[in-house]
């Protein structure tokens, strides 16, 4: 009953994710790709994600501080995040680097720094979102479940 | 207007004061700040107003606005200030003018004239003077004479001792001074006293200008009485002035008047009593000897006389012996002064020291007359006005002091309220100073100066005000210009920076569009690709496609809108080039049609396509362009038809079949018909040119039943932001630009369009193109015979027109077509086909126009084995209740002899799919129905009656014939289409024989459809229309797979055989190496995943460096392992693939490809390298290909597409 339940929540969850927009259809590819052979890739993926996200935001930051900002690298930095969200699905922060990347052309230091909020805060978003969401799956596997698709 | 009253006013206000000094600055220039403020405040609501006019401009106008009108402001104030500083100036500098003019014209006339007075008032004076000085000459030249002839006479008769020569002496002494008398006219008298008393006298009397001689009577004077003077002087002398009288009293005189002339006696001596007439000169008046002068007045003439007095000495000079006194009349002097100051006017007067009048100008009396007598006038006292005050302003001013030299010059004495010049002069005669006074009236010498420097004055004010006047104009009159010069070049200035910000807008706006396409097209690029994505998934249900479709047609249309945004851009600038591809018009109109349809749907407006048969199938041409002119046609018809239909018309022209072709819309044969004549001349030419290059002419009509446009707009509607009415952009909103693109287009295609006259509402637009057909693209007519196969249709339609043009199309092409637009009449008509008996029953009472019908059905029935086609729109059903169920099992009772095909609308639920799916009813079609759908469900059907033929005999079941008929029309579609655009040759033909064999067919077009897919993905994105069908083929092909699924267990052999070669996907790529650079690691990860899903060995690498080394590596490792195992495999690369991320740190894709490819050139293989890149730009596509990239795959990665290029590039390479 509980497994159940807590299946359902997966679900659930998930959808909600979907709908909200924090994910697309890349995650369900993903999550496609996942087999015997590779039982924790999306897990795995994501958690490549995260380090490297983590990464390049704190290069961000310390870039968008400098007196004179080299937007070619802030650019750079900010192609590669948005490479790896949008290879996640994680499509929110995807969008607001595609704002970010035009920011950096205009060479507008305070759009940039508005934007990296926003990635930042879409970011943290998402992790916690996927994180949880990982957590149930945690949970439904020690309870001997199997993850709904 | 108030702008233009504030622009005026402060000048006015200025020019009404031109005389305003600096002090009156501040507050004028308060009050010009109020007035400027008010005019701002002015304009400020008139832009305000102008600002609810424009919306468009309305922040820019604004910003303008203040700009300028602060601009303005500080002009107006710095040309006021400049036009009151010279002003002022000016004023200034006249009335400095004014004042040195004035002042130096009154002052050297008035120096001048006071230099000319002085000498005039010099000369009045001493003129009279001299004259007194004359006289008095005169009298003592005479007196003297008088003395020296007496001395002689009485010497020689000295001593005469008797009577006789006493006598004799008296009358020497008389003949004597007679003759001095009458010498000297002006002589009042002569008189002599002798020393005994006698007297002798001569007098002239001027007034009756009578002579009188007076002497004394002898008889009283002795001569005895004479002593010796010697010692007796003193006292004689005394003695002799006591006698002298009193003897006088005692004495008896005569007067005896005398010829004036001869001095004869003319009359009788006359006793008068002494002292009566004259005054005899007396020894009293010579008391010390020597002569005397004085002024004596006498009874006979009003004027004093001036007397003089001397002693005669006797020989021996000791003894006075007689006196001599000479008078003479100052009346000559009166006289002059008089003549002169006729002439010059004003007073002269002559006073003796002490003050007496000897002489004025006037006739005032110069005497008085007192008890004592006659007596001299002191001047104060005179009776003459003038003369009195004068002297009185004298005698006040100097008193009895005159200034040294006793001259006195006064230029302004006020004498009773007149002014006069007074001068005097003192005339120092001895015993007789005399002072001579002349009083001239200013008037007389100033007066005109006087009055003219006033009048000077006035003239020059006013003319100095009347310059200033005419000088502060002329200033306005100047500035004004250098006002408007300035406001000018201000405005001009204004200009200048508005057109630079409107030229940095246009350039945002390409910025804009430049980003806008990047950054759309790259999420639409995404849409479509999972659109793909989700079309190819295994658990759609048939109603999924059909929407994800319909998405996808949709989303497709929205990058073309985003290509049309860019390409109107290119129009906009002339830079448009037209392709020359060929493309299938028919299909293009076909899916416009039934991307329109959606939305005519909505509106209940049927949405027709009405093609002739002639129009060829390709045309060569620029399909995105054309498709661009009918899109807004369309989307132009259907925003302004509320209800009724849009038909798209075309036709062919061409001589031999232009007759058939008008044949559909007879009614408009004449205007088509004047079209063609103007266009006969240019026609002519062109077709026998079109012979050459098979140029053809297709005309295209657009009718709706909308609104429909006056006559007076079927020429502006096709301009810029035009429309019909301007209301309508508020209710249908658009930018007019619609009509004016499709113009250009149109004409730039050689073409011509324009509104045409239409019978009932609505409008009909009519246009024709000028295109070619490919010389090859034989026209394929090759279309079964439909008559050959007995084929009937029941065309149970909604929409009248659709239904209309079908049937007629129908019986063109040798079908019968019965129409029904109700379920009841279809009931009746199936009654009728197939219950001829029980149709009795009231059918004939039911419908009026039963006789036609019956007689059409009766028709059908006579023909041979027929083919009954019931297409059946599903809006005859009554879906709103349970209704339709019943329905549906009502014609099943057909369902042996009748093949039922529906229409569906968009909106179409799953329930009644599905129902009608369990029914068995598989031929389902979305509206609208137009020739193609037409010819798919006819052939579909003829296919599935030649199937029964064969089936018949070994027994074959029902459901798989279906499924056969099924495969068969979706695979018709996709060979034809895939024929059509990549071999350009596939016809309908060979297609029936290749549904024999679906299975291999399918497999095929797989293959076929992948490559197509990969060339499509090089292709550049302008042919995003194009691509649409693409997709759609791909979902048709991949649509067999769900319909087996569901329809049908029977068919599991072939849906095995689907899995199969599914499962063959899953490890397509098994085998291959492919080396990954990627510098993302999540994207790393995932793509490597992907791939070893697939089956591929896959080496990943962070960046380019890392792939051109290990790609070197692995060629060194090959070296050595070649040295080693001495085998030969140089011929095969080490890698199969390269998937290359662009944009990678250290060395990007490019750069890492140029690597590749250099180091590859002596090798002999060619690794095929795949781009993958998160840029959407056809520039970054051509970047890769130049670079020597094979392919290019967009982020994120597609799964499917990924594979696909994969597969196509390797198995090239193999």
């Amino acid at each position: 009953m509980d497994l159940v339940q807590l299946q359902r929540q997966l679900v659930e969850y998930r959808t909600s994710l979907y709908h909200e927009g924090f994910l697309d259809a890349q995650f369900t590819q993903l999550q496609e790709l996942q087999d015997e052979n590779n039982p924790d890739f999306v897990v795995e993926v994501v958690s490549l994600f995260f380090e490297d996200s983590e990464r390049l935001l704190n290069e961000l930051t310390t870039a968008l501080e400098q007196q004179s900002v080299d937007f070619k690298r802030v650019d750079a930095h900010v192609h590669q995040l948005k490479g790896s969200s949008s290879s996640i699905g994680a499509q929110r922060v995807q969008k607001v680097c595609i704002a970010f990347r035009n920011y950096c052309e205009e060479k507008n230091v305070e759009g940039c720094l508005k934007c990296l909020q926003q990635v930042k805060h879409e970011y943290s978003l998402v992790k916690t979102k996927l994180e949880s969401m990982f957590q149930l799956e945690q949970q439904i596997l020690s309870a001997g479940g199997s993850i709904p698709m | 207007m108030v702008l233009k009253m504030a622009e005026t006013s402060p000048p006015t206000s200025c020019a009404s004061s031109p005389i305003v000094a600096s002090p009156m600055g501040t507050p004028l220039r308060k009050v010009l700040n109020r007035i400027s403020g008010l005019a701002s405040s002015c304009r400020n609501k008139t832009g305000y107003r102008g600002r609810c006019r424009r919306i468009f401009h309305r922040d820019v106008e604004q910003e303008e606005f203040q700009y300028a009108s602060a601009r303005c402001l500080s002009s107006y104030y710095s040309v006021f200030v400049a036009r009151l500083a010279i002003m002022i100036m000016l004023a200034i500098l006249i009335a400095l003018l004014t004042v040195l003019t004035w002042h130096f014209t009154k002052m050297y006339t008035t120096k001048s004239l006071n230099t000319l007075a002085f000498g005039l008032r010099y000369e009045l004076l001493q003129r009279p003077i001299l004259r007194m000085w004359g006289i008095l000459n005169s009298t003592s030249e005479i007196t003297t004479a008088q003395v020296k002839l007496s001395e002689y006479v009485m010497r020689r008769y000295s001593k005469p001792s008797t009577q006789a020569e006493l006598v004799e002496l008296y009358q020497m002494m008389k003949d004597m001074t007679w003759a001095l008398f009458a010498s000297r006219k002006a002589l009042n008298a002569i008189t002599i006293n002798y020393k005994n008393g006698f007297v002798q006298a001569f007098h002239r009397d001027h007034k009756n200008n009578s002579t009188f001689y007076i002497y004394s009577d002898l008889a009283n004077y002795s001569i005895s009485g004479t002593e010796s003077p010697g010692n007796k002087m003193l006292s004689m002398r005394q003695g002799w002035n006591d006698q002298f009288i009193r003897g006088n009293v005692s004495a008896i005189w005569y007067r005896e008047p005398l010829d004036p002339i001869s001095g004869e006696k003319t009359g009788k001596a006359l006793p008068i009593p002494p002292d009566e007439v004259i005054n005899i000169a007396g020894p009293s008046q010579v008391p010390d000897g020597v002569a005397s002068w004085h002024v004596a007045v006498s009874k006979y003439t009003d004027s004093p006389l001036l007397s003089a007095a001397l002693p005669v000495w006797d020989s021996s000079n000791t003894s006075i012996v007689a006196v001599v006194g000479v008078t003479t009349a100052l009346f000559s002097v009166g006289q002059l002064m008089k003549e002169l100051v006729e002439v010059h006017s004003g007073y002269i007067y002559l006073t003796s020291h002490e003050g007496y009048l000897l002489a004025t100008s006037t006739n005032a009396p110069l005497l008085k007359n007192t008890t004592n007598g006659t007596k001299l006038m002191m001047a104060v006292d005179s009776e003459d006005r003038v003369i009195r005050m004068g002297a009185q302003w004298l005698q006040k001013a100097y008193g009895n002091k005159f200034p040294p030299g006793d001259v006195v010059h006064v230029e302004k004495a006020n004498l009773g309220g007149q002014h006069y010049y007074i001068d005097s002069f003192f005339l120092n005669l001895k015993r007789l100073p005399m002072v001579g006074v002349i009083i001239i009236p200013r008037k007389y010498i100033m007066g005109k100066i006087d009055e003219r420097s006033l009048k000077t004055l006035i003239i020059l004010i006013s003319a100095s005000v009347g310059i200033l006047v005419i000088g502060c104009v002329c200033i306005l009159i100047l500035t004004n210009g250098v006002s408007k010069e300035m406001k000018l070049r201000a405005e001009l200035i204004s200009h200048l920076n508005a057109r630079r910000r409107a030229e940095a807008s246009s350039n945002y706006k390409s910025q804009f569009l430049a980003n806008m396409s990047h950054e759309l097209r790259t999420p639409m690029a995404a849409v479509i690709g999972l659109l793909d994505i989700l079309i190819c998934d295994d658990h759609l249900t048939n109603e999924q496609y059909a929407m994800v479709t319909q998405i996808r047609k949709c989303s497709t249309a929205l990058l073309r809108l985003l290509n049309n945004i860019l390409d109107l851009s290119k129009v906009e600038s002339g830079k448009l080039v037209f392709e020359e591809a060929e493309f299938d018009l028919g299909r293009e109109l076909e899916g416009l049609v039934d991307m329109f349809s959606v939305q005519c749907m909505n509106h209940n407006v049927e949405t027709v396509l009405d093609l002739s048969d002639d129009i060829p199938k390709l045309v060569r041409g620029d399909s995105a362009r054309v498709v661009q002119v009918f899109a807004n046609l369309i989307s132009n018809s259907i925003k302004f038809t509320t209800s009724g239909h849009i038909i798209l018309r075309g036709w062919c022209e061409n001589p031999a079949v232009s007759s058939d072709s008008v044949k559909c819309s007879p009614d408009q044969k004449k205007p088509l018909s004047a079209l063609k004549t103007k266009l006969k001349h240019h026609g002519n030419h062109m077709k026998k040119a079109g012979k050459r290059d098979k140029k053809i002419v297709l005309w295209f009509e657009v009718d709706d039943t909308g609104s429909g446009i006056d006559p007076s707009k079927w020429e502006s509607v096709f301009e810029s932001f035009e429309q019909a009415d301007p209301s309508t952009t508020r209710t249908h909103g658009g930018t007019g630009l619609g009509l004016c693109i499709v113009r250009t287009l149109v004409n730039k295609m050689g073409g011509e369009i324009k509104v045409v006259r239409k019978n009932g509402p609505g409008t009909l637009i009519r246009l024709f193109l000028l295109l070619t057909t490919p010389a090859d693209g034989t026209e394929q007519h090759g279309r079964m015979d439909f008559a050959k196969h007995g084929v009937a249709v029941i065309l149970a339609l909604h929409g009248s027109m659709g239904r209309l043009i079908m049937s007629k199309w129908l019986s063109r092409n040798g079908v019968p077509a019965l129409e029904a637009s109700e379920w009841n009449e279809l009931t009746q008509i199936l009654h009728e086909l197939f219950h001829p008996r029980t149709r009795n029953c009231g059918f004939d009472d039911h419908y009026s126009r039963g006789e036609p019908l019956r007689s059409r059905i009766h028709s059908l029935q006579d023909m041979r084995n027929p083919v009954y086609i019931v297409l059946v729109d599903l809006g005859l059903l009554d879906l709103s209740t349970d209704i339709w169920k019943e329905q549906l099992n009502f014609l099943d009772n057909f369902s042996g002899r009748v093949k039922f095909a529906w229409m569906l609308n968009h909106d179409t639920s799953n329930a009644v799919k599905i129902e009608l799916r369990r029914k068995g009813h598989v031929l389902m079609v979305n509206k609208p129905l137009y020739k193609a759908k037409m010819l798919h469900i006819l052939e579909a059907v003829i296919k599935e009656r030649h199937a029964e033929f064969h089936k018949r005999s070994p027994n074959g079941n029902r459901g798989g014939s279906h499924e056969c008929v099924e495969i068969d029309s979706t695979h018709f579609e996709t060979c034809s289409s895939d024929d059509s655009e990549i071999s350009e040759k596939g016809t309908v033909k060979s297609n029936t024989a290749n549904c024999q064999t679906p299975k291999n067919c399918l497999v095929e077009l797989t293959r076929l459809g992948s490559e197509v897919n990969i060339l499509r993905a090089e292709e550049d994105e302008c042919n995003a229309w194009p691509k649409l069908h693409d997709t759609e083929d791909a979902k048709c092909e991949n649509s067999n797979s769900p319909e087996q699924h569901y329809v049908s267990s029977s068919t599991k052999d072939e849906d095995k055989s689907y899995t199969s070669k599914a499962a063959n996907g899953e490890k397509s790529l098994e085998g291959l190496r492919i080396l990954l650079a990627e510098d993302t690691p999540v994207l790393q990860r995932v793509a490597t995943i992907m791939l070893e899903k697939m089956g591929a060995t896959v080496i990943a690498v962070g960046d380019g460096l890392q792939a051109v080394d290990a790609l070197n590596c692995e060629l060194v490792g090959k070296e050595h392992r070649r040295d080693r195992m001495q085998t030969d495999i140089c011929g095969s690369p080490p890698y199969d693939l390269i998937l290359m991320d662009c944009q990678m740190p250290k060395m990007d894709g490019y750069e890492a490809t140029k690597a590749i490819r250099k180091s590859e050139a002596g090798m002999g293989w060619h690794i095929p390298i795949v781009a993958l890149t998160a840029h959407a730009m056809s520039s970054d596509e051509a970047k890769c290909l130049e670079v020597g990239m094979d392919a290019y795959l967009t982020k994120p990665i597609d799964y499917k597409f990924m594979v696909s290029t994969i597969l196509s590039l390797t198995k090239r390479s193999a």
